[in-house]
């Protein structure tokens, strides 16, 4: 039992990332090129949640090994890193750069994957997308710089005796069941775990443990972005209603044809 | 011999009671206790110490009764220790002289009273047995016939000259029972004779106080080094008379809590580990399940004769659970989610409180207006809540009074401060106080009673937050110039009727009876008054959090007697029954056993009124759900805002 404990023993990188609020306002800056952060309020992307709480299980299920979260961003991302450890989380690192939303999805993942290398984790976690631009390629293109497998969607994770066992999340209900080795980069799906709520105790806690910062220009990992920011923009509000007249009869034919014709769904 | 029997007696005392003393002054020092101001101290003690008004006032006749054995003690204090005096030659109380005379006269008056009053404490336990007191205890008959026979033996010296055979066996028979007497003390519940005067001399200022948290280690109630010399005193203060338990709310409806049990929990704890120990509270003595069904109603706390506090203690209890992750609750887990990330209790959009604000016109608070009105979770949300803040703003604006609502707002913390979470309470507090700093309040109106508690009280410890009130206590200032409302007073159908509301009996047939409460048959027979038109009958339910912890029960009647006629429900005023939604227990899904809201809802109905009022959207929200689960005839629900606002022009 004991050797079997030791085996399921992991070290685990968790990359989170820190978004507005989904309960903030959000308007766009006077550049067009971003939001303005001035009266936000930032909270922990979902998704990355969800990984956290993964890695917690496991590390509480195997009774030892180690969960490191990794965070890239101004200084305001240290309040996520806080929340990551009073939730239980053994350690912190900071990738302090102020141009996060000017980097693309290589530029981010090359940040991430700098960091974690030298930690040579045996498990790589993070959100399947973020919960603000929604690229959903980081955890992927971490996982090949770092060279090692991935699976994405991820429910849940089992520890087995060689490497792992993953529920993944397909289309219209249906599962995959799937089988990889360790170290390996997972991209994790919202909604596989309940989330545990932060205590006084885990923030108290918290400050006694290791938060290291790291320079993004001393990774070495700057270079050109592929994909240019050129402007964002929100949905224009449309409402248009119409009513279709005559008897029921009718505006049922009516309907059918706009659905046909206009909305094209039939 | 006299000397060494009264050395065992008093050996036989100290053994237990030394121990006991011991375990209470070794507990950690309360954080924020101040002896100062004294003066409340004083008055509490005279009142219910010495003139046992408390004790009375909950249970007249078993008060009376230990009235009697109390103030006989207190006389005879005198008696005994010259008693014990005399033997050494030391005798101060010459039976001679007028004074002695007169004290031992005194004495003797109060030693019938006395008698009566233990062998009517002795009949009601052992021959009426109320479900209360618990297990018939064979202690508590032997201490009675003690204190029965220092009595009579003590009235029977009056008629046996001192010269006479029977004086010596008579005056032994004195001296052995009271020697017998004093070592029993802190074997039993009448432990309480000693430590009760000090727990409520000593007990804290204000009711249901939840003391701060100290330090990087304290988490609350987590294992015996947490309990302090208050928490320690009141453990072995109870005399397990079983008040709390009366008027629990749980312990009425088949919960586990058992507020008694919870206290002589942490005795026997106590009593097991001591209170340096590691070993958790929650555990072989109080059970988790228990300390997660209290309402926080309060009712134990206001019965108690002994001065327990026990929703600190309960509070306690749950901080310990909750702050260091060990409460495992789906639906707990989800509030605290909800408002980690979110403004409100409900956990609904932000942006649904600006959308009902817009909607309904309500201006921004900018400091030049006289109120912030506040709207809270159910105020902003809800859609029953929203209805009473419409309706309290429609009167607002008749009376004239200038009023804004914030721009942003946050839940108070009432929820996750009653169930122990200290560290989402802490951020929900800091950031509403520095939101209402901006904003230049000084003045906050709110529809909840939970708002204006956690506001007024809880908020201190993070603040100085602005001036608070009820608006039932803005409403009952205004009565005056809202009683000359035409309509008011009567009910007027076709007139007072509110938009989607209430249908009577008479109505049937011509209007639709709408959403769940449906009033079928006819009003009750009071309601035709000689006047002519019919007058609603209201009986109000006063809300835990307006009652008992603000002291307000005029107010809401004042502005509820405007559209009627107010009728009383057999528990109410300091004795109202909760609802079931206090304590965050609203939030935490189906209870166990009978619902709490279901036996009060019976019970208000059951006054055969035809409206029942509020003062707390907590409330009307348990009470509507329980009238549409009863499902047949119920009476009409309304807050006292909208019984003010009956008749006023739309």
């Amino acid at each position: 039992m004991a050797g079997e404990r030791e085996s399921s023993k992991m070290k685990i990188v968790v990359a989170i990332k820190q978004v507005p609020d989904r309960d903030t306002p959000v308007h766009i800056a006077a550049d067009s090129k971003w939001i303005d952060e001035g009266d936000l309020q930032w909270a922990m992307n979902e998704p990355d949640a969800y990984a956290l709480e993964e890695a917690l299980l496991l590390k509480e299920s195997a009774g030892a090994g180690e969960v490191i979260v990794v965070s890239a961003g101004p200084e305001r991302v240290g309040s996520t890193i806080r929340e990551a450890l009073a939730k239980g989380a053994d350690r912190a690192i900071q990738i302090v750069c102020d141009d996060l939303n000017s980097r693309d999805a290589l530029g981010v993942a090359r940040l991430l994957a700098a960091a974690i290398k030298p930690e040579n984790p045996d498990l790589v976690l993070t959100g399947l997308q973020s919960e603000d631009v929604g690229l959903g390629q980081t955890g992927v293109i971490v996982a090949e710089l770092l060279g090692l497998p991935h699976a994405t969607m991820i429910l849940h994770v089992e520890k087995t005796g060689a490497g792992l066992k993953v529920k993944r999340e397909l289309e219209e209900g249906w599962f995959q069941s799937i089988e990889l080795p360790t170290p390996a980069v997972l991209t994790m799906q919202s909604g596989g775990n309940k989330l545990r709520y932060a205590t006084l105790m885990g923030i108290k806690r918290a400050k006694t443990k290791e938060m290291r910062t790291l320079n993004a220009a001393e990774l070495g990992a700057d270079a050109a972005p592929a994909v240019v920011l050129e402007q964002i923009s929100a949905p224009k509000k449309q409402k248009s209603t119409q009513i279709l007249p005559g008897s029921a009869k009718e505006a049922a034919a009516a309907l059918v044809e706009k659905l046909k014709t206009e909305a094209r769904v039939l | 011999m006299f000397a060494a029997l009264a050395a065992a007696s008093l050996f036989g005392f100290w053994r237990r009671f030394g121990p006991i003393l011991g375990k209470i002054l070794q507990s950690k020092k309360d954080p924020g206790f101040h002896l100062f101001p004294i003066g409340r101290r004083v008055r509490d003690f005279v009142w219910e110490v010495i003139f046992q008004a408390k004790v009375i006032r909950e249970r007249p006749l078993a008060g009376v009764a230990h009235a009697l054995v109390f103030w006989a003690f207190c006389a005879f204090a005198l008696v005994t220790l010259n008693h014990c005096a005399t033997i050494f030659g030391l005798g101060f109380l010459d039976p001679a002289g007028p004074a002695g005379r007169f004290y031992f006269d005194f004495a003797a008056f109060f030693a019938a009273a006395c008698a009566v009053g233990i062998l009517a404490l002795f009949v009601r336990r052992f021959v009426a047995q109320p479900k209360w007191l618990g297990e018939l205890s064979w202690g508590s008959g032997l201490i009675a016939m003690l204190i029965f026979a220092l009595m009579v033996t003590y009235l029977a010296a009056f008629f046996v000259p001192a010269t006479s055979d029977a004086a010596r066996p008579l005056w032994w028979a004195h001296t052995l029972t009271l020697l017998v007497f004093l070592p029993l003390i802190p074997h039993t519940k009448h432990l309480h004779l000693v430590l009760s005067p000090f727990t409520v001399f000593l007990s804290r200022d204000g009711f249901a106080q939840i003391p701060p948290l100290v330090g990087d280690e304290d988490f609350g109630l987590v294992a015996g080094k947490d309990l302090t010399q208050l928490v320690s005193l009141q453990a072995y203060s109870c005399v397990e008379c079983g008040r709390c338990m009366e008027h629990c709310p749980a312990n009425n409806t088949g919960k586990l809590l058992n507020p008694k049990e919870i206290v002589l929990g942490l005795r026997g704890y106590l009593n097991e580990y001591g209170p340096h120990s590691e070993e958790p509270l929650l555990g072989k003595y109080n059970a988790q399940e228990a300390a997660f069904e209290c309402t926080t109603c309060g009712a134990c706390e206001f019965q108690c004769p002994v001065g327990i506090e026990h929703v600190p203690i309960i509070v306690g209890l749950r901080r310990g659970a909750v702050n260091t992750g060990a409460w495992e609750n789906d639906y707990g887990a989800k509030l605290f989610l909800a408002l980690e990330r979110g403004s409100n209790a409900l956990g609904m959009g932000s942006a649904e409180r600006d959308k009902f604000v817009e909607k309904n016109g309500l201006p921004i608070f900018d400091g030049t207006q006289e109120y912030c009105l506040w709207l809270g979770c159910m105020g902003a949300y809800d859609p029953r809540g929203r209805e009473i803040v419409v309706t309290l703003v429609r009167v607002m604006r008749y009376l004239g009074a200038s009023f804004g609502v914030l721009r942003k707002e946050k839940c108070t913390g009432d929820p996750v401060r009653r169930l122990g979470n200290d560290l989402l309470f802490q951020q929900l507090a800091e950031s509403n106080l520095e939101a209402l700093a901006q904003s230049e309040t000084r003045k906050i109106i709110s529809i909840c009673p939970h708002c204006v508690r956690t506001i007024q009280e809880d908020w201190k410890a993070y603040g100085t937050p602005p001036e608070v009130e009820h608006h039932s206590e803005f409403l009952a200032r205004h009565s005056g110039e809202l009683s000359l409302v035409p309509g008011h007073g009567l009910t007027d159908r076709e007139k007072s009727i509110p938009e989607g509301g209430s249908v009577s009996g008479h109505d049937r047939g011509t209007h639709p009876v709408s959403g769940s409460r449906a009033e079928i048959g006819p009003k009750p027979s009071g309601s035709l008054a000689p006047e002519g038109p019919a007058k609603e009958r209201i009986v109000f339910h006063d809300p835990c959090y307006l009652g008992r912890y603000r002291g307000v029960y005029d107010e809401p009647r004042r502005v509820a007697a405007l559209a009627g006629e107010l009728i009383e429900a057999p528990r109410s005023h300091e004795r109202s029954f909760c609802c079931g939604a206090g304590g965050g227990l609203v939030f935490l899904g189906e209870e166990k056993g009978e619902r709490v809201s279901h036996v009060r809802a019976e019970e208000l109905a059951a006054t055969g009124a035809s409206v029942v009022g509020t003062a707390c959207p907590f409330c009307n929200t348990m009470f509507r759900d329980a009238f549409a689960a009863k499902g047949e005839a119920a009476p009409e629900l309304m807050d006292i805002a909208q019984l003010a606002a009956r008749g006023l022009p739309e």
